[in-house]
């Protein structure tokens, strides 16, 4: 599984960024949908949970994240391919 | 259940400010309920007025945001009323240590089954910033320009002395331990109270040379110690100082009868 | 449980407990204070096991507290408490008023203000009913002046305040409440729940039209509602911001309970049609009472609801006799209400006889008032 930001609840305030232990985030340059900074997912292949199904590990972001904004999804045929 | 079966996804994103920690705090929660396999249309959730007391607002359940201070003599008597629902009540460092200091002490000595969850952000941020009675000495407030010349509470152990049948603090810097926590206060019965020392950047932080919520989730990282797992007494150099330290971690697990069960009210299941 | 219909002979804040019984009372918070005390013992001894939930709570801000969270449970709640305390509670009944909770709060007053008379009566709470939360709101307010009125008014209380889901008020005073009488309970009493949301009244000549008054949420039926203080939508969304939104809801909360002042309404004329009139209620109605019982040029108008203010008998009297006195144990507080309602109907004569003291207005107290005023 890999995270995903919502654009539509993403306030950027980077505590993703700062909480990952693998450096998965970054800080973004792309606007939400309320204006704001989002962070983006700048490497999802350190991700503890790279192509990993079932119970996820570690999820410090997700349960970090003040408004909801990142889920897992599962990986695409093509990022899984790579 | 899904995240917005849990909240209201029709009234998302939430008002609270980028960086809040009660965002956090709602992540934690809605894990340890989910994890439970508890009821929602069974709970009924409680605040009183503040950042934090908003959130039941949040949930899909029965939710009274009562006035300041005294969500716990609401949830009181709704829960007496009735004894088959469940209560959840979210509250402040302000609201609950303040002005609903006496209902708070009460609450824990009456000990009703309720879990109270108070996300201790160490300020009054709602109103913009004023002191609180948990604002750290010398910090600066919109009350106290001067540095803050007063001396923070405890409030998780006030909780133990006051009789509470759990008591746990945690930041929200403790994610998965303060999900573990949450679990086990949704099951105890009686009183169980969580202390979650939460960031306020927009209010306290940016007050206090800390504006970026991170740099508010490192000084809790720096400055949380963990209480020895086997002590039940309570520390006894806690450092009420906050800038010193924050003790975190279970404070009490007992098993003091409930109040349903002393006066003969059936409680839930 | 309920007391069997018969005569007794009872204190007055006892026939109060009886009465919170027999109108199905399951939730009583309360917290000592001087001359409502009886009541919480003995509501303490009533509601126990499976009959209710009493509790003692920290401070009187907690027992109207948690009489709404219990009322938000579904059961009828109450609590008691005299001039202090309702000092105290002014702020959780402005929630009551803005949540629509119905709620009965039974004040005894007392000598004030501050710590004043604790055992003696007055009537110096009378305008802080009205007006004692900010904001504009109404709610309905009864004055026993006798034991059995203790019993009948507290059912009374309950009913209108399950029917308007507001918050009910039984003006009590330390001389009623402590009085002992003669109660006769009947065979039958009518007792009116609240139109819980989703069921269906089986009586729907006590429905009070939707427009005014919303069907009762109780917690726990899957409802998902959202109590709160702050001004709210009808879908209970919190819009604060929202003039139209705050506009409609204070009015409606206001206009649910004016326009049905003739339902609320209650008193007692003796001797109609008198030269001189005497408007008063409470204990302060017992003096006048006897005078306007034996002397054919005065008569007693005795309001036994104050709030909403009983306008029309108030305009009728007032348009029928020369002159009127109003008889309060305080030093003008319905006086100035009744006074406007007598002059914009045509009286021109308004005195005040306001005793403080402790002590109700005696006879001798009115008749030299009414000396005074040429009556008599």
């Amino acid at each position: 599984m890999k995270p995903v930001i919502d654009l539509r609840f993403c306030k950027g305030c980077n505590i993703c960024v700062y909480i990952c232990p693998k450096k998965c985030y970054s800080k973004g340059t792309d606007l939400s949908d309320m204006g704001y900074f989002a962070a983006a997912v700048g490497a999802a292949e350190k991700c503890y949970n790279h192509r990993r199904e079932g119970k996820m590990i570690c999820e410090l972001c997700i349960l970090s994240c003040p408004d909801q904004a990142i889920s897992w999804h599962p990986e695409t045929e093509e990022e899984l391919r790579k | 259940m899904e995240l917005f079966e849990f909240y209201r996804q029709d009234r998302w994103p939430h008002v609270f400010c980028p960086g809040c920690g009660n965002g956090t705090v709602m992540n934690c929660f809605y894990r340890a309920f989910n994890e439970l396999n508890l009821a929602l249309d069974k709970t009924a959730f409680v605040g009183g007025i503040g950042c934090s007391s908003r959130i039941p607002l949040y949930i899909n359940s029965d939710a009274l945001h009562t006035t300041h201070g005294r969500a716990i003599a609401f949830a009181t008597g709704l829960r007496l009323a009735k004894p088959e629902l469940k209560i959840v009540v979210f509250t402040g460092d302000g609201d609950l240590g303040a002005i609903g200091g006496n209902h708070f002490i009460n609450g824990c000595r009456r000990n009703v089954d309720m879990t109270v969850i108070c996300i201790n952000n160490n300020i009054y941020g709602m109103t913009g910033g004023q002191a609180s009675i948990t604002t750290p000495h010398e910090f600066l407030s919109t009350t106290t320009p001067y540095g803050n010349k007063e001396y923070p509470f405890d409030l998780a152990e006030i909780a133990v002395a006051a009789g509470a049948n759990y008591v746990a603090r945690w930041t929200t810097r403790h994610v998965h331990e303060l999900t573990k926590s949450l679990k086990i206060a949704l099951q105890k019965k009686g009183f169980a109270f969580v202390e979650v020392v939460s960031q306020c950047p927009t209010n306290f932080g940016r007050r206090n040379r800390m504006a970026d919520p991170s740099q508010m989730l490192g000084w809790f990282k720096e400055n949380s110690v963990r209480r020895d797992k086997t002590r039940r007494a309570a520390v006894d150099h806690v450092d009420l100082n906050l800038a010193g330290q924050v003790t975190v971690g279970e404070f009490v697990d007992r098993n003091r009868e409930c109040y349903e069960e002393l006066i003969g009210v059936e409680k839930h299941g | 449980m309920r007391i069997a219909p018969g005569e007794y002979f009872l204190q007055g804040n006892e026939a109060c407990v009886e009465g919170a019984v027999a109108a199905g009372v399951r939730f009583f918070a309360g917290y000592p204070i001087t001359p409502s005390t009886e009541i919480a013992e003995g509501l303490s001894h009533k509601l126990r096991g499976t009959d209710g939930v009493f509790l003692q709570m920290e401070d009187e801000i907690a027992c109207i507290s948690a009489a709404i969270g219990a009322s938000w449970g579904g059961v009828k709640s109450m609590t008691a408490t005299s001039g202090p305390g309702f000092s105290l509670m002014q702020e959780s009944i402005g929630y009551a008023a803005m949540s629509e909770t119905p709620v009965v709060i039974v004040d005894v007053q007392r000598g004030g203000p501050s710590t004043g008379q604790p055992t003696r009566a007055a009537q110096g709470d009378v305008m802080q009913t009205r007006y004692g939360s900010h904001g504009d709101y109404q709610v309905i307010a009864f004055a026993p002046s006798s034991v059995q009125e203790m019993f009948d008014l507290t059912i009374d209380s309950f009913n209108y305040s399950e029917k308007y889901r507001v918050p009910a008020f039984l003006l009590s005073d330390a001389e009623v409440g402590h009085m002992r009488g003669l109660l006769r309970v009947p065979k039958k009493l009518h007792i009116v729940d609240r139109k819980e949301m989703g069921m269906k009244r089986p009586d729907e000549a006590y429905d009070v039209p939707d427009d005014l008054v919303r069907p009762f949420p109780v917690f726990g039926k899957g409802h998902k509602v959202m109590v709160t203080g702050m001004t709210h939508t009808d879908g209970y969304r919190i819009e604060p911001e929202d003039a139209k939104v705050h506009q409609e809801l204070v009015k409606r909360i206001n206009e649910k309970i004016l326009r049905n002042r003739k339902d609320i309404n209650k008193w007692e004329i003796v001797a109609a049609g008198s030269k001189t009139m005497i408007v008063s209620y409470g204990a302060s109605a017992l003096g006048p009472k006897e005078i306007a019982a034996t002397d054919e040029r005065i008569g007693l108008l005795r309001l036994k609801s104050i709030w909403p203010l009983p306008e029309e008998p108030i305009a009728e009297v007032a348009r029928e006799c020369q002159q009127i006195l109003v008889c309060e144990m305080n030093l003008g507080q319905l006086y100035y209400a009744i006074k406007r309602v007598a002059l914009e109907a045509g009286c021109k004569k308004i005195e005040l006889l306001g005793k403080v003291g402790g002590e109700p207005p005696t006879p001798s107290d009115v008749r030299h008032k009414l000396r005074e005023m040429g009556a008599i």
